[in-house]
């Protein structure tokens, strides 16, 4: 965090002008940030040194299968269209869980899908291809 | 009465077939995350910003707060059949609600919970109308230095006052600051921080940043964490069980108006909002209860007191916003931005400018509450068997929501990884137990304050002392510097007193 504050401060100062009190340049704000976040990022970290550590509880299976089926969503729906985009993201999620049940997932697709469809395709008339070829 | 011409004129735009509707989706579907653990408020108003594209921008706001205070109403719900709090604002209304609902009372707690939550709601929507008109009158004298010093104020109170520590909370809205920072420089037209990348020369999308931090951080957290449960099915709720005794009825009126008062002020301050004023709504009626020790045992006062206060402070909080532009807590800066986004400018002349946004939607909270009564009371059993819908079948729904929405704001699947990224960044946050809504405000206000104190400042011909000489503008900057003082003070003690740091 310290590091991102200077960085910030440093990019700001370099790339530019930081100008007078009286005619500030686009560079005053974010320079005053950073050096602001790295103060901040001292402070922070100071007393975590001298405090036992508590687990942080860091889950990697949800967390990873999450990440994974909004990327596949956003990768799938601009080569083949929103419902197959959906039956991809539900598939990846429901591996967050262990154990997931198949036939479970698969009709939960079908019901999100033709939910889907009706609400932003047909109810708000969003600009989005329920299926697509496209790779 | 000019008020009352003027409420006369907000039910006219109110009771418009659209306007009606969208309200009744909004109080719906407030109620309805409201009842559900593991999702509240601020992830439901960001899944359904980009839809506010689609309408006009009265009709959003009015469904946008029909889900902010629906919340308030269906929080209690869950807390009360499961111990469970739906939303954290009512989380202590589990301490007696869930004993009353073991020792055969729930549908009495239902009721009380509802009518206070209505009362309150009511009180303070007659606050706001009474207040915001002249509150806004004032603030039409603001200059730049004012609001630079007020937007201060209400960054450094969100960021001090909220749970947690208040140095992360301050870290937090910097944060923020430096997001809202990316993208065109509105003075020189210069790119900041874009890298070359095309995307964001606007700066960050406002939904995939609300959605990422909220919604997606939020389900990663809860995957595991909320187990399926059954809701407790042993009694019935009837209507006969809801009838409170006498007894219920004198422990109800008073308890009811020192909560709507606690969450009245409470709500109206910048940077406190609902929860705080349901803790302290509790705390006050403890302390001044002959029998304290009934506490947490299913006592009524203590389920209608943070209730009412709850419902009061959701109605007040609006008063900041809509009034002076400034958003009490990060629901109401989400509401901010769709303003924004809608093309209509927060701040005090909203209520001269477009009077039919301001009073349309005062006159949509009455009917936004009756519509909740009706909800909450008569249909309570089908909140019940809501209950019972498993999390390993809403995750993947909200997801796919999350994903679409994000999509249909520019038709681009750029912000889809970008919720991605702030997904990845706000659970990180949750880990270490950072705050994610300070850095949501300091988002939505880095650029209109980088702009005023700019301005400011060259009104003043680069005079830095002009804060503290407007007197106005002193009294905010005194208010922060109490603040911050007060801030380093509790800091400093966490760390002679580690457990109080929490």
């Amino acid at each position: 965090m310290i590091a991102v504050g200077l960085w910030f401060m440093n990019h700001a100062m370099e790339s530019y002008s930081i100008g007078t009190l009286r005619r500030m340049g686009p560079g005053f704000f974010p320079a005053v940030l950073g050096g602001l976040i790295a103060v901040f990022g001292v402070l922070i970290a100071l007393p975590a040194f001298f405090r036992e550590g508590d687990p942080l509880g860091f889950e990697g299976r949800p967390f990873l299968m999450v990440c994974i089926s909004i990327g596949v969503f956003a990768f799938v729906l601009e080569r083949l269209g929103m419902v197959p985009a959906i039956f991809a993201l539900v598939f990846c999620a429901a591996f967050a869980k262990p154990g997931p049940n198949l036939i479970e997932n698969l009709a939960l697709s079908v019901f999100l899908a033709i939910s889907a469809v009706a609400v932003f395709i047909w109810g708000l008339g969003i600009p989005i291809q329920a299926f697509r070829w496209n790779i | 009465m000019e008020v009352f011409g003027d409420l006369l004129f907000g039910f006219q735009t109110a009771f418009s077939l659209q306007n009606l509707m969208y309200c009744f989706i909004g109080v719906f579907l407030g109620t309805f995350v409201g009842v559900l653990p593991g999702i509240g408020a601020l992830a439901t108003i960001s899944m359904l910003l980009p839809l506010t594209f689609y309408v006009p921008p009265t009709t959003a706001l009015i469904m946008l707060a029909g889900i902010y205070y629906g919340t308030q109403y269906g929080g209690s719900t869950a807390s009360i059949l499961m111990n469970l709090p739906g939303t954290p604002s009512s989380a202590v209304t589990c301490l007696d609600g869930y004993p009353m609902s073991n020792s055969g009372r729930a549908g009495v707690a239902l009721f009380v919970t509802t009518l206070a939550s209505f009362i309150g709601g009511s009180i303070g929507i007659v606050i706001l109308t009474l207040f915001s008109p002249s509150l806004a009158e004032v603030a039409l004298a603001f200059g730049p230095a004012e609001y630079f010093a007020m937007m201060l104020l209400g960054l450094v109170a969100a960021s001090t006052l909220s749970q947690g520590s208040p140095v992360k909370g301050i870290a937090m809205v910097l944060a923020g600051l430096c997001l809202g920072m990316v993208g065109t420089d509105v003075q020189t037209g210069q790119q900041r921080y874009t890298f070359g990348i095309p995307e964001l020369s606007d700066g960050f999308n406002l939904v995939a940043i609300a959605m990422g931090l909220f919604g997606v951080g939020e389900v990663i957290a809860s995957v595991n964490k909320i187990r399926d449960q059954k809701a407790d099915q042993r009694q019935k709720i009837t209507f006969r069980s809801m009838v409170p005794t006498r007894d219920d009825w004198s422990r109800f009126w008073w308890p009811m108006l020192r909560g709507t008062g606690v969450g009245s002020f409470f709500g109206a301050l910048p940077g406190t909002g609902t929860t705080i004023s349901a803790f302290m709504a509790y705390a006050v009626e403890k302390k001044i209860s002959k029998t304290p020790e009934r506490f947490g045992k299913g006592a009524v006062e203590g389920v209608v007191s943070p209730e009412a206060a709850n419902n009061a402070a959701s109605q007040t909080a609006f008063i900041p916003t809509l009034t002076l532009g400034i958003p009490g807590d990060a629901v109401m800066a989400l509401m901010l931005g769709a303003m924004i986004i809608a093309g209509v400018q927060p701040g005090p002349r909203l209520i001269t400018e477009h009077p039919e946004i301001f009073w349309g939607l005062v006159a949509s909270f009455w009917i936004g509450n009756v519509l909740l009564v009706i909800l909450n009371l008569p249909l309570i059993g089908m909140w019940v068997k809501l209950l019972q819908i498993p999390y390993r079948f809403l995750f993947p729904s909200i997801l796919m929501f999350i994903a679409i929405g994000v999509f249909s704001v520019n038709n681009n699947t750029f912000d889809i990884f970008m919720v991605l990224i702030f997904g990845v960044f706000g659970y990180f946050l949750m880990l270490l137990r950072f705050e994610p809504a300070p850095l949501l405000l300091g988002y939505i206000l880095g650029p209109l304050m980088e702009e005023h104190l700019r301005r400011a400042m060259l009104l003043s011909r680069g005079d830095a002392t002009v804060f503290v000489t407007r007197p106005i503008s002193a009294a905010f900057i005194f208010v922060t510097t109490a603040l911050l003082l007060w801030a380093i003070y509790a800091a400093i003690k966490g760390k002679i007193n580690p457990k109080i740091d929490d």
